[in-house]
């Protein structure tokens, strides 16, 4: 009795064809970053994020402009061989504004999400691991924390603590520690009943060491993937603060700050490319950071296959 | 069910106290004179320096920290909730002036995004793998992708600026005031908050609809004889949809978020408006009584949402 072959058949079919043929390559060490490799909506994603911020990184090199040089006679030009995205309501060229603005944008996104990882990461693993007290008392300020609208509570906190980039920074990783810290402490919560960990304490080793060097490891792929799909969150909110003035600081370009602009309805109907742009970069850069996310969530998570 | 729901409401007792402090905490931290907020400013501008010494004294200004808070609780418990600092006018009023335009946007978006996400998640589950379904999937992303203050902006500059069909902001133009001159005001701001969500319920009904197709009374709905769109809609949805509901409440806080920019764009004039108008006056005991409004809000919502999934689900109990 045949049975049909599946996809299965096929592709062990095409491997013993290659080991016959001797062709056959020696699988790379590190399976999570083959199948990473083979994510295709992923890898372009990670070209993206790679080539936006070697550019913002190396600004001066990819435009002559100053974003912050005022030319009152290049007012509102539409884009040109000179500014290929124009100049803006006083002058200043935007593609240089959008390259040099990736630079606060993607340090706001990035250093808020690492804040809020190193806050609730430590947090969560320490009293995870530990229970009783200390744990209950966190979890009911998570809680307290969380059930505010984030924009409600990241305005409060701009209003108490003023306006400054690393107040803004400050205020992100105050507000969005949070969910790190839930995962982190659900993972711990698990790993900590396994044997390994007994055989730990057993040889007597010191809570801190089994605990951040010994079951945190074991943790760390879905705290990647929420530190990468926490990054992309960020920056939708930086955009939509600056968008209402109350982010970073006006005088400094960020993509949000850009599209500040756009408020005016003259502008927004008239001159396209002094907001467009940067709005199609947040997207495609967020996007570009939640294909990545996605991606690392599927090559982390063991139940994901295929 | 009486239990749970009597422990389920004690809960929020503590968890209000702790939030009610943290704002107290933030109104006694931030710059000005604690008497511009309790007193009317008419009040305070005809009263002498000696005078102000003594109605401090008299409001217990000088009385320890925990004293004054709890009397800062027992005025709000009486609906007493301050003075906006910009106007001098309660914030109370000026709360509730606002509150319909805001509750007008936020049903017209979850009614949208409900119906869309549900109609859409359903077609996806009924034919999946196939183009509809993946592109579908692709657009989900997207939408996730896009802050939704640009959904605004393009929609502003397409339909209200460039085709001219829709009004370009605001809840009413002036001289109309029948409450169907709202409707076409109110189409854009609700269709972009809407999207937002959209994408979410379509992906939850998606793989609840998919569930709920597998089970064995689909089956025997199928060998009885039932049309096929019997089948899918009465039978498969109708137990699909228990989880998309419960998703949707727990929507609540986001909306109330997504309300804050989109007020902004379209200058609806809600509590989002009045929120984002105080934090750039640097009024703030009008920013902290929004605040702690919207989280009572989300509170009571999320208390009602777990007494509904209670009574959905037998199984689950507190503790």
């Amino acid at each position: 009795m045949t049975r049909r072959p599946t996809r299965l058949d096929k592709k062990f079919d095409l491997l013993r064809e290659k080991t016959e043929q001797g062709t056959l390559k020696a699988p790379s060490s590190n399976r999570a970053l083959n199948k990473l490799a083979s994510n295709k909506l992923a890898v372009l994603g990670l070209a993206f994020v790679t080539i936006m911020i070697l550019a913002s990184v190396f600004a001066p090199l990819v435009t002559q402009y100053d974003p912050q040089k005022v030319d009152l006679r290049m007012m509102l030009k539409p884009p040109s061989a000179d500014h290929i995205l124009g100049t803006d309501k006083i002058g200043r060229d935007v593609f240089a504004r959008i390259i040099y603005g990736g630079q606060i944008s993607i340090l706001v996104g990035l250093g808020s999400a690492l804040g809020a990882a190193l806050i609730g990461v430590s947090i969560g693993a320490y009293t995870g691991y530990k229970g009783g007290w200390w744990d209950s008392t966190f979890l009911r300020i998570s809680e307290v924390v969380m059930s505010f609208p984030q924009i409600i509570l990241v305005l409060m906190l701009v209003t108490i603590l003023g306006q400054s980039l690393m107040n803004l920074i400050i205020i992100f990783t105050l507000t969005g520690w949070g969910s790190l810290y839930r995962l982190t402490r659900a993972q711990m919560l698990s790993l900590r009943e396994e044997e390994y960990v007994q055989a730990l304490r057993a040889f007597g080793l010191n809570t801190f060491t089994i605990c951040f060097k010994h079951i945190l490891p074991n943790a760390l792929g879905p705290i990647m993937v929420n530190i990468t799909l926490s990054t992309a969150m960020f920056i939708l909110q930086e955009a939509g603060l600056s968008f209402l003035g109350l982010g970073v600081p006006l005088n400094i370009p960020t993509w949000g700050n850009i599209l500040n602009v756009a408020q005016d309805l003259r502008i927004l109907q008239n001159y396209w490319w002094v907001w467009l742009p940067s709005a199609v970069t947040i997207s495609l850069f967020v996007l570009a950071i939640n294909f990545v996310g996605d991606g690392l969530r599927d090559t982390t998570d063991p139940t994901m296959q295929g | 069910m009486f239990v749970y729901f009597t422990r389920r409401l004690l809960y929020l007792i503590p968890m209000l106290l702790g939030i009610s402090f943290l704002i107290y905490l933030g109104l006694e931290l931030t710059p000005g004179d604690i008497l511009s907020y309790l007193l009317p400013p008419e009040a305070i501008a005809d009263l002498k320096p000696e005078e102000l010494i003594a109605m401090r004294e008299a409001l217990g200004l000088n009385d320890p920290f925990i004293v004054r808070y709890l009397y800062w609780l027992g005025g709000i418990l009486q609906g007493d909730f301050g003075y906006s600092l910009a106007s001098g006018v309660p914030i109370s009023k000026l709360v509730l002036e606002r509150i319909p335009a805001t509750l007008e946007l936020s049903i017209a978006a979850l009614l949208f995004s409900t119906l869309f996400g549900v109609i859409l998640g359903s077609i996806s589950a009924l034919k999946r793998g196939s183009l509809m379904d993946n592109s579908l999937t692709v657009f989900g992303m997207i939408g996730v992708s896009i802050p939704e203050f640009i959904f605004g902006l393009i929609a502003l500059v397409v339909f209200a600026l460039q085709l001219e069909w829709l009004p370009v902001g605001k809840r009413l133009m002036p001289g109309y005031d029948s409450y169907w001159d709202h409707m076409p005001h109110l189409v854009m701001p609700a269709m972009v908050l809407g999207l937002i969500m959209t994408a979410g319920v379509m992906r939850y009904t998606r793989s609840s609809m998919l569930d709920s197709l597998n089970k064995e009374f689909i089956r025997t709905a199928r060998s009885k004889g039932v049309p096929e769109w019997r089948v899918n809609f009465i039978h498969g949805l109708r137990v699909a949809l228990i989880p998309v509901v419960v998703l949707i409440g727990f929507r609540l806080p986001m909306l109330i978020g997504g309300t804050v920019i989109i007020e902004q764009v379209f200058q609806w004039p809600g509590i989002g408006d009045l929120f984002v108008n105080a934090v750039r006056g640097q009024n703030y005991p009008l920013v902290m009584m929004i605040s702690f409004l919207s989280v009572t809000a989300v509170l009571f919502a999320s208390f009602l949402i777990d007494l509904l999934t209670a009574l959905l689900d037998p199984r689950i109990k507190l503790e």
